[in-house]
């Protein structure tokens, strides 16, 4: 058993509490209008059980719930996390494009989310996106339907294509005056649909962008919205083009066994040290290698490639 | 339905799409009549400025932040409205304070602020429908009004005035008994159309 399986396992943790806390929010802001209104013995059988159950969950923390719970708001978007405002930078270079203007108040709350990308790289899309434990998830159905003979297609795309997006993305909003990035962002709708499903009263139009998008990965690429198309992943990668922290191969505990290749959802090559900025730090790679060969390391660059791994047929050839 | 007639309506909806968002939104204007909520900057700039967070509608007490579908254009889509007569604003300014982006100004919630900054709509009073232009004293949306006497005066038989104060909030004609409501909320984008 690999020791580092760990991290692998702490990520699907915080990808489900992110996941979990979308849709809490939407219920404790059902909760607070309940308290809003003073009006508990109008409610219907199910809005009670939501008003009881928010009540328990939140009384150990708060007095006043309608104004206490307003400290947990949105979503990864852009939101308030216990009280700290945080916000996608999509969002703000969406904005600053689309209203020709930089609002500093908004743009500071993307502030922490810039200078972790600069450390960790592209973190956010393996560790807090709600879109990714869907996507992974999506991405476990396609082995399912590959294994039942379907065909599930893994076409190879071109990287960049994602930085054209974006680019794209930035122009349009320019012009159009619109913050376009909110209607294709996963992220962005995956959060807004839960709040209308849950509050508003019906999901809105973005959950058919998403459906499209998770039968793109099915029928076109292997995670290909993320790899290909996502805007907000071409621009943490960029942003964390220096990172300091990144997966590295030990090429003296390396067997060549490739396992991390065939794992890696985004199509990476660890077996042959290519990481580089589109490496979303999920783990996988980690927890598949039989030999402790991969580990995070801190460093400015990726190593070149290190040649055969010493534990593999080749190198003992040699 | 036939190809011909099929491939003649996408040609129709391709050219209807080459029309002036301008011509467009005028169209569109007598049928839709939404509210922004309290604090929103102006129609164009609203729409550059909104990030579609959905934070205004999820610390909104009174529940009458909704988000558009494509009603509105694809320019409004997931963009909060208010329809007052389903469920007005209650001028608590929540919305303004948690709205990151600053395409809902923080206005405090004091009366001479809400009247100075706060620009909705105004409300406008048919006399024909108008219980009280009609004979039959009313005045429920007098009562209803968070500011009695400075948007909203009352003549003989409560017959209602709106005055220049009036920030459009909509709990006139939330209340009005009438059926149709005999007093609306001119939105401030359509006002602005119009002027």
């Amino acid at each position: 058993m690999n020791r580092l399986v760990w991290l692998n396992r702490l990520r699907w943790v915080v990808l489900s509490s992110v996941m979990l806390l979308l849709i809490l929010i939407p219920f404790l802001h059902l909760y607070q209008t309940y308290e809003a209104a003073h009006a508990y013995d109008l409610l219907t059988p199910g809005e009670k059980f939501i008003a009881d159950s928010m009540e328990t969950l939140t009384k150990p923390f708060v007095t006043d719930p309608a104004e206490d719970l307003n400290g947990l708001k949105g979503t990864t978007w852009s939101g308030k996390l216990f009280g700290l405002a945080l916000s996608d930078p999509l969002s703000v270079v969406g904005q600053s494009a689309a209203g020709k203007t930089l609002y500093w108040p908004f743009i500071v709350t993307a502030l922490i989310p810039v200078l972790l990308t600069v450390v960790f790289g592209r973190f956010f899309c393996g560790w807090i996106c709600p879109a990714t434990l869907l996507y992974e998830l999506n991405d476990n159905l396609g082995a399912w339907l590959r294994r039942a003979g379907l065909p599930v297609s893994r076409r190879r795309l071109d990287r960049r294509l994602k930085y054209l997006v974006l680019a794209a993305g930035v122009v349009l909003s320019l012009f159009s005056g619109a913050v376009l990035f909110a209607a294709i962002y996963p992220p962005a709708i995956i959060g807004r649909e839960i709040y209308y499903a849950i509050a508003v009263g019906g999901f809105g139009v973005g959950i058919v962008f998403f459906l499209l998008t998770l039968l793109f990965d099915l029928m076109v690429a292997r995670r290909g919205f993320c790899r290909y198309v996502c805007p907000g992943g071409a621009l943490y990668s960029l942003l964390g083009h220096f990172r300091l922290l990144r997966i590295q191969r030990k090429v003296t505990h390396c067997n060549d066994c490739a396992k991390c290749n065939v794992v890696c959802q985004f199509g990476l090559d660890p077996w042959h040290d290519d990481f580089g900025q589109e490496c979303n730090n999920c783990t996988a790679c980690i927890a598949v290698c039989p030999t402790d060969a991969l580990k995070f390391e801190w460093r400015r660059f990726d190593a070149a490639f290190q040649g055969p791994g010493h534990l593999g047929h080749e190198y003992k050839k040699q | 339905m036939q190809r011909r007639q099929f491939i003649q309506s996408l040609a129709v909806a391709g050219l209807s799409s080459l029309v002036s968002t301008e011509t467009r939104a005028a169209r569109s204007q007598p049928t839709l009549r939404f509210l922004r909520p309290p604090g929103a900057l102006t129609e164009s700039e609203f729409e550059s400025r909104c990030i579609r967070c959905g934070q205004c509608g999820e610390v909104c007490p009174n529940r009458c932040i909704n988000f558009f579908a494509t009603e509105n254009g694809l320019g409004s889509i997931d963009t909060p409205y208010i329809i007052p007569r389903e469920q007005a604003c209650i001028l608590c300014m929540k919305c303004g304070e948690v709205c990151p982006s600053g395409a809902l100004q923080k206005i405090t919630r004091e009366a001479g602020e809400i009247i100075h900054r706060v620009n909705m709509g105004k409300a406008r009073v048919d006399e024909q429908l108008c219980l009280s232009f009609q004979g039959k004293t009313c005045g429920v949306c007098y009562r209803a009004c968070p500011l009695q006497d400075i948007a909203i005066r009352t003549g003989m038989l409560e017959q209602p005035h709106v005055t220049e104060a009036c920030v459009g909030c909509g709990l006139c004609e939330r209340s009005c008994i009438q059926i149709p409501q005999a007093i609306r909320i001119i939105p401030q984008q359509t006002r602005e159309g119009l002027s």
